[in-house]
């Protein structure tokens, strides 16, 4: 099976102030369809970065990235924006929900932005809230729910959208043990089910129980690979 | 994209507060400013139409003939005839201006003898509506002259003196003498000084026999000026049925320089709402720049979703739209009904209506304003809007979106 991911002798320098830091030193990476993938390491280790590039927010410095075989490292800004929308999810560290719309709304937003009829987009994602436990809160505005509520609601609104590749960066590092298992449940069903593909970011020992594969990281290297029954 | 954008312009709540109430405040001030140039320049149109008639009827490039003679409608009857039967709702009315010598008892002025039909609506403006004291020259056993006040102060006569004119080498009588029937308040001193009215018949039987200097046509149905068509159907009509040594002019030939004041006033207009609406542009430009910084982490997690800078940047403009018409809209309600008061008639307050009778404007107005010029007013919105909103949406279409959600504001 081809690789729905795959990142090629990837470096990643960072410059400021005339000062180079670089972040990835020649990763090589790949992960098929339908796998649930972690990518561990300790902080400064280049997790964020690597999720960054594989996802196309950001552009190597050298190396290659295919996703869904489309190279994304010599695409414009708009093409790789396009690829986003369509064909990857995102779950941030920090929440980033829209503060002025409501959970349902945040939900909905992926949804709004590929142009689905309100009515189709606000059914998904209240079916997404309702997965993570949060359909008593649909109408609450970010600031009206805790840490860990704002969370669930950020992982809802890249469910919703049903992408072919979810990166999650640190995404039950927030999440009370119940949410979490609920959370991880529920990912890896849709990982069963519907084959989306997952790769996180994570230390956190909840979620490395349950994937099959763990790469890890280190300075910006791989430096070793697990495979798990 | 509607409801974020809209949650968004609801966000600063203060400074969206302010910026569209400065929007309110422009467009209200432009539907005021259009509909009060609607008083005025129908106010003028319909003062000056009361006096030079809606069109005229005189020998060709009469400005430039020096002979008193050769500057003569002839056959006056006949060409009233003539007009009534092409435009048989119009009011006709032959005027003969002499230029003559007018003499008191002790003192002389050249003046213009100004022959007017007794009923018509000349005699009515510039006789009756400026009589101080006497009654307008009428057709009898003695000619009478109506003098303007100031004429009448230089020459040391009164309503009852006599007065003499002399008018030599014309067709007429070539002198006679007047009693002053009447003193005149006109409105504008260079007129009130050298003009004297008196009966068209008197007129001619002094200077011109069966002649007029122009004859005047009044439309009854021409009340504004944006009748413009309808005026020159009417000249086209009329311009067949008189003889070729004869043309036919519309007020705004016969008065240039007046028609090209009333026409000043759309570009001064213009001037004015761009200048208007360029001040409260910059307003919408800092409320939508403070607007992106305070929100560029927001921004870079939508880019992050998939929205591309397209998108972005429309979300931007849209918020500037949505800003700018939510204060159109209040601005046009306010306006429109403080157009819908001034359209029931208002006066300039103290003595400036008095004052600016004299350019022509008539004591009350009635404030006029087409859909064109409300349609421009909000054009003008929509273009602020979109113009303020290019360079932040520019901004916030160029952010990355990782850099964007490091952002702390």
């Amino acid at each position: 099976m081809p690789a729905l991911v795959e990142a090629r002798n990837l470096h990643k320098v960072y410059r400021a102030d005339g000062v180079e830091t670089p972040a990835l030193r020649g990763v090589n990476f790949s992960a098929r369809r339908g796998e649930f993938t972690a990518i561990a390491g300790p902080s400064g280790s280049g997790k964020s970065t690597l999720l960054h590039l594989l996802g196309g927010l950001d552009l190597p410095t050298e190396g290659e990235v295919w996703l869904d075989g489309e190279r994304l490292d010599d695409k414009g800004a708009v093409a790789r924006a396009r690829l986003r929308l369509w064909k990857v999810g995102f779950v941030f560290q920090a929440y980033n929900l829209i503060p002025v719309l409501t959970a349902l709304e945040n939900a909905a937003f992926v949804l709004e932005l590929r142009g689905l009829p309100a009515r189709e987009r606000s059914e998904r994602a209240r079916a997404a809230l309702a997965e993570l436990e949060m359909e008593g809160y649909a109408s609450r505005k970010p600031n009206q729910l805790s840490g860990g509520q704002q969370q669930r609601v950020a992982v809802a609104r890249a469910l919703a959208a049903e992408p072919a590749v979810i990166f999650a960066d640190e995404p039950t590092a927030n999440l009370d043990s119940k949410t979490g298992r609920a959370l991880i449940e529920y990912m890896k069903r849709l990982n069963r089910e519907k084959g989306v593909t997952f790769i996180f970011s994570t230390h956190d020992p909840r979620l490395l129980e349950h994937v099959r594969r763990v790469v890890h990281l280190e300075d910006g290297r791989i430096v070793g690979e697990e495979e798990r029954g | 994209m509607w409801t974020l954008a809209w949650k968004n312009v609801g966000r600063g709540r203060g400074r969206s507060l302010v910026t569209a109430g400065a929007v309110a405040a422009v467009v209200a001030l432009m539907l005021v400013m259009y509909g009060f140039s609607g008083a005025v320049l129908n106010g003028m149109f319909q003062n000056l139409t009361r006096t030079t008639g809606h069109l005229v009827l005189r020998v060709k490039n009469a400005e430039s003939v020096r002979e008193f003679d050769l500057s003569l409608v002839r056959g006056v009857p006949e060409l009233k005839a003539a007009i009534a039967r092409a435009l048989p709702e119009a009011d006709v009315e032959a005027v003969l201006e002499v230029p003559a010598l007018l003499a008191g008892e002790t003192r002389s002025r050249g003046v213009v003898l100004l022959g007017l039909e007794p009923d018509g609506h000349l005699m009515k403006e510039l006789v009756d509506k400026y009589r101080v004291r006497g009654a307008p020259p009428a057709d009898g056993d003695g000619w009478s002259a109506a003098l303007g006040l100031a004429l009448a102060q230089a020459l040391q006569v009164d309503v009852g003196n006599p007065v003499y004119a002399f008018a030599p080498g014309t067709d007429g009588l070539g002198a006679a003498a007047f009693t002053v029937s009447a003193v005149l308040d006109l409105p504008e001193s260079t007129l009130e000084a050298r003009t004297a009215a008196l009966t068209l018949q008197a007129a001619q039987e002094l200077a011109a026999p069966d002649a007029a200097s122009r004859i005047v046509v009044f439309l009854p149905w021409l009340k504004t000026l944006r009748q413009a068509d309808r005026l020159e159907e009417a000249r086209t009509e009329l311009a067949a049925v008189v003889p070729e040594d004869y043309e036919v002019l519309t007020w705004r030939e016969a008065q240039p320089a007046l028609a090209a004041i009333l026409d000043m006033m759309g570009p001064m207009l213009l001037i004015y709402a761009v200048i208007f609406f360029v001040l409260a542009g910059l307003l919408v430009v800092n409320t939508v720049y403070l607007g992106l910084v305070e929100r560029i982490r927001e921004f870079g997690v939508i880019i992050a979703l998939g929205a591309d800078r397209w998108r972005i940047m429309r979300l931007v403009v849209l918020e500037s739209l949505l800003l700018v018409t939510s204060g159109a809209a209040v601005g046009g309600v306010l306006g429109g009904l403080a157009v819908w008061r001034l359209a029931q008639g208002f006066s300039l307050p103290g003595t400036l209506a008095q004052q600016y009778a004299e350019f022509g404007l008539p004591v009350v107005m009635y404030a006029s304003i087409t859909p064109g010029q409300v349609l421009q007013v909000f054009a003008f919105a929509v273009l602020t809007a979109i113009a303020s909103a290019l360079w932040p949406a520019w901004l916030a279409g160029r952010l990355e979106p990782v850099e964007a959600m490091r952002h702390v504001a």
